[in-house]
């Protein structure tokens, strides 16, 4: 009980450190700093991704190559390397000091491009055949068969998969606390440090804030995946597709 | 039903020489040498398994050859083509599958609309006047806003012949257009196909549709085990099959 009203003390003193961290009066941080870096991740991660996912399936031995050596060099390797290697090469590349915030972003970038091809690929190979060789056979090239026909439908059934994939990156982004990128867990360690006494009762609210958002979001992730797998199962090609049809007009 | 172009003046639009075609080391067609005249029905039938679907699949170049030479309108559609001249080839072959394998993300209007944009490059306002026309032909322009599967089997195979038909390819292949559908509405493709029939359509159809194959094919062709073993009119087909092989296969079918 005492726990409890710790830690509802602890929230109500430091509310505003965990949502936007030092805003306006430092670098944003907190929930909001996740949450953004998160977002910007898998935003621009995603167009890498199904441009890589495009290159591992296309025709051409030069594209599907590098595409791939990225794809297992990323998945063979774990983040937090990925994030020390950026953080002392960006700086290097570009001639400047790099923001943490910058560097995050940067890592999630490249790793979650990674792990989206994979998903963007699976859900390319998923569809049946008979759309390519549909497509294909009306004269569309292979990359405008993919562009109207393939992709549309791959990328729709993915939705859930990317928020799956969303939900890792907001987890992933607590590794940003090794190079002092000031986002939730970091805030959590900044109170910590003030209060130094109650360590299980400040990272306990850290789990619970981790847990309430992404357990939303896988949540919504399962109905999506629910909704999705019934259309699928309507439009399905095939001898399945008029007896569900038919079915399905009752 | 016959068609005048099957006189043997006729110049020809689908032409295979000497086609072998392999599965690793499984023969999947063996010296295929025929050729299928223009305005000429041709039935396709034989045993599953017998290559009818991968002769039919080389004539667009949805599978490969191993050598010989198919000649599409007097193009050779195996030689060494430009990725841009096979795509232009391939808008002028229409291909029925038996899946029909209808766009599920678009409407039925969009899915006959989608190649003339795309493809060929038509303005929308031209394609959607074209498109309507063509879902009128097969009986479904009340559908045209509707999504695939919404539709019955017969009805998205009417709709797939469409979206075919919109690129004006000057023949029509159909690898078993009917075999997924209930037997009620095996009609109602089998009428659309008729029509193109009567039309002049240039048509390499595989089916085990007997009496479509005798009202309609001017040819049939038997295949077993990669080879064409029979090329006869349907009433010689039908009366009397030479090989023992296709008499084994319509016995087969008859009993069923
Ligand atoms: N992609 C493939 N890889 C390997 N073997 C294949 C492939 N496609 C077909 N085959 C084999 O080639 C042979 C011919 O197949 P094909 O599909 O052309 O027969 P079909 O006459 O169309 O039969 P069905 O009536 O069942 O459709 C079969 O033995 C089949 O198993
Ligand atoms: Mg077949």
């Amino acid at each position: 009980m005492t726990l409890l009203f710790n830690m509802i003390g602890i929230v109500s003193d430091n509310w505003l450190l965990l949502l936007v961290g030092q805003f306006p009066n430092g670098p944003l941080g907190g929930i909001a700093a996740t949450l953004i870096l998160s977002i910007l991740g898998i935003a621009l991660a995603f167009p890498l991704s199904v441009a890589m996912a495009l290159a591992r399936l296309s025709p051409w031995p030069v594209l599907r190559w590098p595409a791939t050596a990225l794809v297992y060099v990323v998945r063979g390797v774990p983040l937090l390397l990925i994030i020390l290697w950026v953080y002392f090469l960006l700086p290097l590349l570009i001639g400047e000091s790099v923001p943490g915030f910058v560097t995050m972003l940067a890592t999630l970038v490249i790793y979650e491009g990674a792990f989206l091809s994979e998903i963007v690929r699976a859900g390319i190979t998923a569809l049946p055949r008979g759309q390519m060789d549909a497509a294909r056979a009306l004269g569309h090239s292979h990359l405008g068969a993919m562009r109207y026909v393939i992709l549309p439908q791959a990328l729709f059934n993915m939705i859930p998969s990317i928020i799956s994939q969303f939900v890792s990156t907001i987890k992933e982004t607590t590794l940003g606390y090794i190079i002092n990128v000031p986002e939730l867990t970091f805030a959590a360690g900044q109170i910590n440090n003030r209060l130094l006494t109650k360590p299980f009762e400040v990272y306990f609210i850290l789990a619970i804030i981790y847990f309430v958002v992404c357990w939303t979001l896988t949540k919504l992730a399962s109905t999506l995946e629910r909704r999705i797998a019934v259309r699928r199962a309507r439009s399905m090609d095939g001898a399945a597709a008029p007896a569900l049809a038919a079915a399905s007009r009752t | 039903m016959s068609n005048q172009a099957s006189n043997s003046t006729a110049t020809p639009m689908i032409e295979f020489i000497g086609i072998n075609k392999f599965y690793g080391s499984l023969p999947a067609l063996v010296d295929i040498n025929a050729e299928v005249k223009k305005g000429e029905v041709v039935v396709v039938c034989g045993p599953s398994g017998s290559g009818k679907s991968t002769l039919i699949r080389t004539v667009n170049r949805l599978e490969e050859i191993q050598s010989g030479v198919l000649r599409f309108d007097g193009q050779n559609v195996h030689a060494k083509i430009s990725s841009l001249a096979m795509n232009h080839l391939r808008s002028r072959i229409g291909f029925v599958f038996q899946s029909f394998n209808l766009f599920p993300h678009l409407s039925v209007l969009d899915n006959v609309m989608l190649s003339p944009v795309k493809v060929n490059g038509i303005k929308r306002s031209k394609a959607r006047e074209i498109a309507l026309q063509l879902l009128d032909r097969v009986g479904l322009s009340s559908k045209a806003q509707n999504y695939p599967a919404q539709l019955s089997g017969g009805q998205q195979q009417r709709v797939a012949i469409a979206r075919a038909l919109a690129m004006e390819p000057p023949a029509m292949l159909f690898d078993e257009p009917t075999s997924a559908l209930d037997p009620e509405m095996v009609g109602e493709v089998l009428a659309v196909m008729r029509g193109l029939a009567r039309d002049g359509m240039t048509m390499m159809c595989v089916t085990h549709e007997m009496n479509f194959a005798r009202d309609v094919a001017d040819r049939v062709w038997f295949m077993d085990a990669g080879r064409l073993l029979e090329s006869a009119s349907p009433s010689a087909f039908f009366g009397s099959p030479q090989h023992p092989r296709a008499q084994r296969f319509l016995s087969d079918l008859r009993a069923r």
